[in-house]
């Protein structure tokens, strides 16, 4: 018999749901009130202008992004600032949690004012704060999240409504999966990898590759020989690359950011499974995620935006990457090399941001926004990531960064980078930016 | 076919053993002293991450069982210090050790940050493919399941051969019997803390060397010990291992037979089943006493 009255086992005394109730509640509210009060401190009114970024500030991306937008304001207030205003920067912590996001939003443009928002990583997240932005008329730059449906739900459905939002970075999962697909292509050309296993986080941002990647493999003669979403709540790695073996892929084509491929890449390394491990890996785009699993993720591959800064995407890559480095060796924490594919974009939005408002010549965009989107809409920028130019109201994702296309017309501003050693990374995709070929693993060769 | 089935006992007994090790601190702790110990997962967790910092200075033999002591000794300092206090209030206990749980995240992240740490306590595999088994299992998974089996069986032993370990056994059958018999309470209480602890750091080094270690990396083996606890019959141990068995099989048939995004589904349901038809378990005792 189950202990109906509710007594405290074993103590022999009877239960006391009244009392335990209002403690609960009472502790419960503390425990929200500091966990809210504490997303609050800082910051006070402005009147300048003022430059708000949004990150998950407990992820090394988040802290990558922050820094770039520290170097980015820094470097152009000294350069003559934005339309000759110094700007002042303040980074709110969304964390990844929507409603945290929302109300540290609210704040930043009811009390800070700010006439710019830039950041977001998750695609919840920045999806829980495009009404927020396009409500007040804040142009709002996002730099970390990869969903078409950002654009497409939002700017693309309702122009009038949503023209505040423009999309610097990464290109969207769209564009992602042809630019993916054209990689395995190059695997195939160079290894003769034909045979595909295809997985992904079961999450929002996946849908995209999930619905295109099969046909995009099939038209470029690649056979997809197993496919499955993984629970991003836990996965026991054994049985999965049992069924990867099972299929005999060649490779592995992996989309993760809320998994962690910790697990997966020490069980390919020590039980040497003879196949690569190919796609996206969010985590494994952390400088030193190959030293933190001593070596496992050694011959993965990754995408990401700016290629960790090895390779001389534009001219500004490198001396871009050189000056973070020097600025933030001594930081105590990561990343400290290099900022990850969200640091890259959030600086080049904001440099964006100083080329329209000096066009526009003033800095006050809510008032101006017509003005801003129009000037928006004639960038052409050379940025640390690549060349930034946006699509129009007419197609089909306006606002959203252009896809950049070599000679054969393949996309080039989304390389690929490869552990080659615990500490170094190549860039192996596309030509342009190569910097090495892609390896093999040893254990293959 | 035959191959299959061979690679569906052998994953499901790899995995149950560590879902043992997670869930018997978990049990042990609320039979004998009816403490829902929010904190258990942080003690993995804190296993896990003691593990990783010791072994870049010495070596993993050694580094395993200081990491076991630690915890051991940690699990003992909670409840001394905060548990024993309010043990008589299962709400406010509930609140401490969930408080406990959410700090130690805190202070995780801000000691190491949110990025995942690999550790490694042996390295390998055996590639079973030439016995038919298509799985190239890492050593440290064998090494999860003896050290599960040989913690369930010194566990064994203690509690129904030892005057110390019947207390225990005899605090968690009644209190007031065991108070009767002359049994010191506080004292079984004490034991009953260092010893779940130094299973849960056990679990945290087996954990963090095959998943390696973050700092939110106690949810989900504290949502695991606690359907395994409600399944195999709270306060029981038998129930525990054999409940540990009964859901690492059943992901395992759900990820071969149905999905990998389907893996903590059936478990789910099992859950609700007993919750509604055997709310008391599978060796679950009914609370006739007090």
């Amino acid at each position: 018999m189950p202990n109906k009255d509710n007594n405290i086992l074993g103590t022999g005394r009877s239960g006391k749901g009244r009392v335990g109730r209002r403690k609960f509640l009472g502790a419960a509210g503390a425990g929200a009130l500091t966990t809210t009060v504490a997303g609050c401190l800082g910051g006070g009114g402005s009147d300048g202008l003022t430059i708000g970024h949004l990150a998950p500030m407990g992820n090394v991306l988040g802290v990558g992004s922050k820094r770039t937008a520290e170097m980015a304001v820094e470097e152009l207030n000294e350069d003559g600032g934005f339309n000759g205003e110094e700007a002042e920067l303040i980074t709110k912590d969304t964390r990844t949690d929507p409603s945290e996001a929302q109300s540290v939003t609210e704040e930043l443009i009811q009390q800070e004012n700010v006439d710019l928002l830039v950041g977001t990583f998750n695609s919840e997240t920045t999806q829980s704060i495009l009404d927020l932005t396009s409500e007040f008329d804040v142009p709002f730059m996002i730099t970390g999240s990869a969903a078409p449906s950002l654009i497409t739900d939002s700017v693309g459905s309702d122009y009038e409504q949503y023209k505040n939002v423009f999309r610097i970075g990464p290109i969207n999962s769209d564009f992602q999966a042809e630019s993916i697909a054209d990689y395995c292509a190059y695997l195939n050309e160079r290894h003769d990898w034909s045979r595909v296993a295809f997985l992904r986080d079961q999450a929002e941002w996946t849908t995209p590759f999930g619905d295109q990647i099969p046909d995009l493999l099939s038209e470029r003669g690649l056979e997809l020989v197993y496919e499955d979403a993984l629970s991003i709540e836990g996965t026991d790695f054994g049985p999965v690359m049992s069924d990867i073996n099972d299929s005999d892929a060649d490779f592995v084509l992996r989309f993760f950011a809320h998994i962690d491929g910790g697990d997966m890449l020490t069980r390919w390394q020590e039980g040497q499974y003879e196949f690569g491990i190919e796609g996206v890996h969010v985590p494994g785009m952390h400088p030193s995620y190959n030293q933190l699993y001593s070596g496992a993720a050694t011959y993965e591959t990754t995408s990401q935006s700016g290629a960790a800064g090895v390779t001389p995407i534009t001219e500004r890559t490198q001396p871009f990457v050189e000056s973070y480095a020097e600025r933030y060796q001594d930081a105590e924490d990561a990343p400290i090399q290099a900022p990850m594919y969200m640091g890259f974009n959030t600086y080049d939005g904001i440099s964006v941001f100083k080329e329209v408002v000096d066009a526009m010549g003033t800095t006050s965009t809510r008032d101006n926004l017509d003005d801003f989107v129009g000037e928006m809409l004639d960038v052409d920028f050379t940025g640390v990531a690549g060349q930034v130019s946006f699509y129009g109201e007419g197609s089909e994702y306006p606002h959203d960064v252009q896809e950049e296309r070599g000679g054969d017309d393949t996309i080039t501003n989304y390389p690929v980078t490869q552990w080659v050693s615990e500490t170094e990374l190549e860039c192996v995709y596309p030509e342009q930016h190569r910097t090495a070929d892609h390896q093999m693993p040893t254990w293959m060769q | 076919m035959l191959g299959d089935i061979g690679t569906l006992v052998l994953q499901g007994t790899m995995i149950s053993a560590v879902y043992a090790l997670i869930a018997i601190g978990f049990t042990m702790i609320f039979g004998v002293g009816g403490t829902l110990n929010l904190a258990h997962g942080a003690l993995i967790m804190g296993g896990a991450y003691v593990f990783a910092l010791l072994s870049r200075s010495v070596h993993a033999a050694v580094a395993f069982p200081v990491t076991i002591a630690v915890i051991a000794l940690l699990s003992w300092g909670l409840y001394q210090v905060l548990v024993r206090w309010v043990e008589e209030n299962v709400v406010i206990t509930f609140l401490a050790t969930v408080v406990v749980a959410i700090a130690s995240t805190e202070f995780v992240l801000y000691q190491f940050g949110g990025s995942p740490i690999g550790m490694t306590l042996i390295s390998g595999a055996v590639n079973l493919e030439p016995y038919g088994i298509n799985a190239r299992t890492r050593y440290v998974q064998f090494v999860g399941f003896v050290v599960s089996w040989l913690a369930i069986g010194l566990l064994w032993y203690y509690i129904t051969h030892t005057d110390d370990g019947r207390s225990v056994l005899a605090a968690s059958m009644s209190e007031r019997g065991a108070q009767l018999t002359g049994v010191d309470l506080h004292a079984v209480r004490s034991k009953t803390w260092l010893i779940a602890g130094a299973l849960a750091g056990t679990a945290g080094v087996i954990l963090g060397s095959t998943g390696g270690a973050t700092p939110l990396m106690w949810l989900n083996p504290l949502a695991l010990a606690f359907i395994i606890v409600v399944i195999g019959g709270i306060g029981s141990i038998k129930g525990s291992v054999i409940a540990a068995y009964v859901i690492g099989f059943l992901e395992q048939f759900t990820v071969t037979f149905v999905g990998h995004g389907f893996r903590g589904i059936l478990s789910l349901v099992v859950l609700v089943v007993f919750l509604l038809y055997m709310p008391q378990g599978l060796y679950g005792r009914e609370f006739a006493h007090d």
